[in-house]
């Protein structure tokens, strides 16, 4: 029963990060630099590390990025959202199991973020084969900080609203 | 609600971010001898010396998408696109050494490059 429970729980995940994915991609933001997003299924990847295990928000991420490539993108752009969600869930996670004294919710977003972007550039440096893609870090960065805020600051809302209705997974 | 950890990771980024426009603009400098490369899939497909250009060249890039690129004296962008993001276009003109800009679907990129014996400041 509890299983049940938890399958269709990270269901429900997927279908709100896939929502947020595409109704962002209507909104582009208008920056001369590929890979400026808001990055708002960002709040369910945080939700899935608060409230489920590790493994389980990986499969969340994983899923999501996959199907989100369908709806937008395709395959290239899958390779950017894949590195750079996984490398981001990994040091979000990271940082909410070990130093979650240290960080409060809204630093764990800026970080994942980041570390989301610097992914993203990774791969793009390896598909142009050139490190001069770099150029584009310092943007990224304060691009990063910035929506990683907005994403932590209404991850920190959402958290408080699903405890006091008292969520039981 | 911020923990200190918070507010020391985002000034320890915002050092990096400065460090490194400093680096960037080390390496960027408006030397007389700036050449064009333009890439399609990691090969070099033209390099344009940009001070020997007159008036406005079109170079056409077919890969996966196709471009336009614009190449005036002194400057050079992707004209046109029709790539999905269009990121490429919004770049706009570059001419400095160590300038890029890229059309990821298309796989383009065109960088300024200088030549060696440009230098990157003279006093007399």
């Amino acid at each position: 029963m509890r299983k049940t429970r938890r399958i269709v729980l990270i269901s429900i995940m997927i279908a709100q990060a896939l929502v947020l994915s595409v109704a962002e991609s209507w909104f582009p933001i208008p920056v001369p630099v590929p890979g400026v997003k808001l990055g708002l299924a960002n709040i369910v990847t945080i939700m899935a590390i608060v409230y489920f295990t590790t493994a389980e928000t990986f499969l969340i991420v994983l899923l999501r990025t996959v199907m989100a490539s369908f709806f937008t993108g395709g395959p290239v752009i899958l390779l950017f959202s894949v590195t750079g969600g996984i490398l981001s869930t990994l040091v979000m996670a990271l940082l909410y199991r070990k130093f979650s004294k240290v960080f409060s919710l809204v630093g764990i977003s800026i970080a994942g973020s980041v570390t989301h972007n610097i992914g993203q550039l990774a791969v793009a440096s390896l598909v142009m084969k050139s490190v001069s893609v770099f150029g584009y870090l310092p943007v990224l960065i304060i691009s990063g900080i910035i929506m990683g805020f907005f994403v932590g600051l209404c991850s920190t809302f959402l958290k408080r609203a699903l405890d006091k209705a008292g969520l039981s997974i | 609600m911020l923990r200190k950890g918070d507010i020391v990771l985002v000034a320890v980024m915002i050092l990096v971010v400065a460090a490194g426009y400093y680096i960037i603009n080390l390496t960027r400098s408006s030397g007389d001898g700036a050449v064009a490369v333009i890439k399609l899939n990691n090969e070099v497909v033209k390099k344009i010396d940009l001070n020997s250009v007159a008036g406005t060249e079109l170079v056409r890039l077919e890969g996966k998408y196709s471009n336009v690129i614009a190449v005036e004296k002194g400057r050079i962008r992707f004209q046109d696109a029709d790539c999905p993001d269009r990121l490429c276009v919004n770049t706009g003109w570059i001419s400095l050494r160590g300038e890029t800009a890229v059309c990821l679907p298309n796989k383009a990129m065109i960088v300024i490059e200088g030549e060696d014996t440009a230098t990157d400041g003279i006093a007399y």
